[in-house]
Formats: structure tokens, sequence, C-alpha cells
């Protein structure tokens, strides 16, 4: 597979169609399966699907690896058209035609390097850093991707949350977790930080940035 | 040495598995919550408490009408009664116990069997989580209940 930048266009495929009704996907992964139409780049896929560019790439390799998308050649008009509308036509890589990421502050740049599951370790003693709020259901969802069924994933969760100090989830007033589609939002530092360092612990993973709810 | 997830989830296969299989495959697992602050009782519950390679306690709950049901998928039309319902709860518990005792061996002691209604007969410390597992059969709710004493077990 060569490297891919962004702006290739993806289709899904027969095997799909064929496999879907046996297919076991996360709600989020869904979401961008089913955005692959074969019109859209993959950067403009990832932005409809609220996805970071990195996760949809990451995920895009799997589903060509399944064979459940393919890439859509294009025409030369077409290939122009979008070259163009990005001013970007320059005859080497085209860069992602959306902005993808909002900059991100310098406090938070460190984080970075360990999106995607890749094992790292997050600075641990340097306090709360507010990045905004973060969203129950993608931390629920991100850890579930780390098992090998949702069954084991939604344990796995369990164990995560068990490390959490209890004092801490009252205090924002939580008092259960659905494991599928849960809405709340975790505000604070303390609990954020709490459910970041158990996530750690727990699966030597650092959450991903998606985790943190978009404006 | 921790319980891996595998091994917590056999907990619930077991259960799943001998609901089916009086059920003819019709439980379904709901989706499942983290309780901090509560634990879940129905109207019979057959716990056993856990020590050893996992610490804590499982236990199933059901509503009188899930076991009138089960009963009557299991003997038919015979008398259905308090007893009836303690009775299941006694063979499912027992079910879980016999094959948990057999996969864990002795790393992973189980207690007796408490058979209850409606609440403990003696108080349940709230670990700091508990797993629910609903199980919906003909609309008609049980619960599965897994609270662990620490995520190191």
């Amino acid at each position: 597979m060569n490297i891919m930048t962004g702006t290739e266009v993806f289709r899904r495929t027969a095997t799909y169609e064929r496999e879907a009704p046996t297919i076991r996907l996360h709600a989020p992964q869904w979401k961008l399966l089913l955005a692959f139409d074969g019109q859209r780049s993959l950067a403009e896929v990832a932005l409809s699907a609220s996805t970071p560019f990195a996760e949809a790439l990451a995920q895009a390799e799997t589903f060509l690896e399944s064979d459940w998308i393919a890439e859509q050649p294009i025409t030369l008009e077409e290939y122009l058209k979008r070259a163009s509308a990005t001013g970007n036509f320059s005859g080497g890589i085209i860069p992602p035609s959306v902005v993808l990421h909002e900059p991100k502050p310098e406090a938070s740049r460190t984080e970075t390097k360990a999106e995607n599951g890749a094992a790292g370790h997050p600075p641990r003693d340097t306090g709360p850093v507010s990045r905004g709020p973060m969203r129950l259901s993608a931390i629920v969802d991100y850890i579930v991707s780390l098992a090998e069924t949702i069954q084991l994933g939604q344990l796995l969760a369990y164990r995560v949350f068990l490390r959490v100090p209890p004092e801490i989830l009252q205090s924002e007033d939580i008092v259960s977790i659905h494991l599928v589609d849960d809405t709340s939002i975790v505000r604070t530092g303390a609990l954020q930080k709490a459910i970041a360092d158990a996530v750690q612990d727990i699966t030597k993973r650092t959450l991903p940035d998606s985790v943190y709810a978009t404006a | 040495m921790p319980l891996p997830e595998r091994d917590i989830y056999y907990f619930i296969d077991v259960t799943l598995t001998y609901l089916n299989k009086i059920t003819a495959n019709e439980i379904v697992p709901r989706d499942p919550t983290i309780e901090f602050q509560s634990l879940v009782f129905s109207a019979y519950t057959g716990l056993l408490h856990l020590k050893g390679s996992a610490e804590g306690f499982v236990y199933i709950t059901a509503s009188v009408p899930f076991l009138q049901q089960l009963y009557g998928s299991r003997y038919g039309r015979g008398r259905f009664a308090e007893e009836s319902c303690r009775d299941l709860m006694s063979d499912v518990t027992n079910v879980i116990a016999h094959n948990v005792r057999k996969r864990f061996g002795p790393a992973l002691h189980l207690s007796e069997p408490h058979i209850f209604s409606t609440v403990p007969d003696d108080p349940i410390e709230m670990p700091p989580a508990v797993f629910v597992q609903p199980l919906l059969w003909r609309k008609e709710q049980a619960y599965f209940v897994l609270g662990l004493t620490s995520s190191s077990t």
C-alpha cells in the first residue's frame, strides 16, 4: 500500500455488501465506513465523520485490508477540480483539502505522539491540563476497541473504571456508565486525569485526542 | 495475577449458555452498564462470593415473570410457587459455580450459593464499581451482576 495523503477517494466494495450483515464494528467505525461514498476524499470523509485524520487513516487501512473499501480512481477533470479548489495543484503530493485539526495549544502537543493506540506514557505529574470536555462514550469506545471482542472490551472498560476513585466520579455526579452510547461529558480536569491514568494503568495506552468533544 | 477479561467473561458466558439451553437461545443480552453507587436486585437472586484470583461477588437476579417463564420452559405446566423461584435460582447459581470451579480450580474460591428474595439477608459491601449485564427474555428482565473489589483481580 502506498502512503495515503488524504486525497484518495474510496468506495465500498462488493465484499462489504456481502459481509455487511456479519461485520461487527463500533459506532464511530461504522460512521466512517459508511461515509466512503466514492465521491469524497479520505480527508473529507474524516471530517464528515468527526474522526481525527490520523484515526481515519488507520481505519481506512484496516478497511482496505478487509477489502470493504477500494480506491475509486478519478478522472483528470475531477482531479484538476479538486486541486484547483484548494489552490494546491503543484504536481506533487496534495495535502488534504480541508482543515483537519484546530491548532493545538503548546501544552498538549506532547500527547499527540501517543495517539492512535501507540504505547506511550503521558506526562502524569504535570497536573490536569484543560483541553475541553471529554465524551464518556468516546472513552468507552476507545477502550472497547482495544479488545478482541465487544464483550471483552466492555469488561476491560469495567476494569478501567474500577480504578477511577469513586469520590472523583461522584463529584461529577456520574453514578452509572452506559457502555453503549453514554451521553455524559467529563468536564473537570481531576476526573479527566483520573480516567486517563486508569486507562494508562490498565491498558498501557494513552487516550487519543478523539475523546475530546469538538466545539 | 489479575484475572484477564476473557476469564471474567467466562462467568457471563456460562450463565448465558445455561439460560439459552433452557430458553432455546432466546436470551437477548442488552447493553451493559457500570454502576458506581447502587446494586440492582430483582425479585429473586442467586449470589456467589469470590475469593482468590478474583475478589468480590457475582450474582444473577430475576423477576418473578422471568422465572415463571423459565419454569414453564423447563418443566412444562407444573405448579409454580415461590419455592419454584428459589429452586430455579439455586439451579442457575449452582451451574455457574460448578463450571467456574471446574475451570479455575482451587485458585478461585467460590462460596456456597446464597439464594434470597428482594434484598440480601446479609449486607453486601458495595465495591468501587459493578458490571451489570441486563438479560431480556420475552420482555422480562434478569440481570447478571459482577462486583470486583479491585481492578487487579
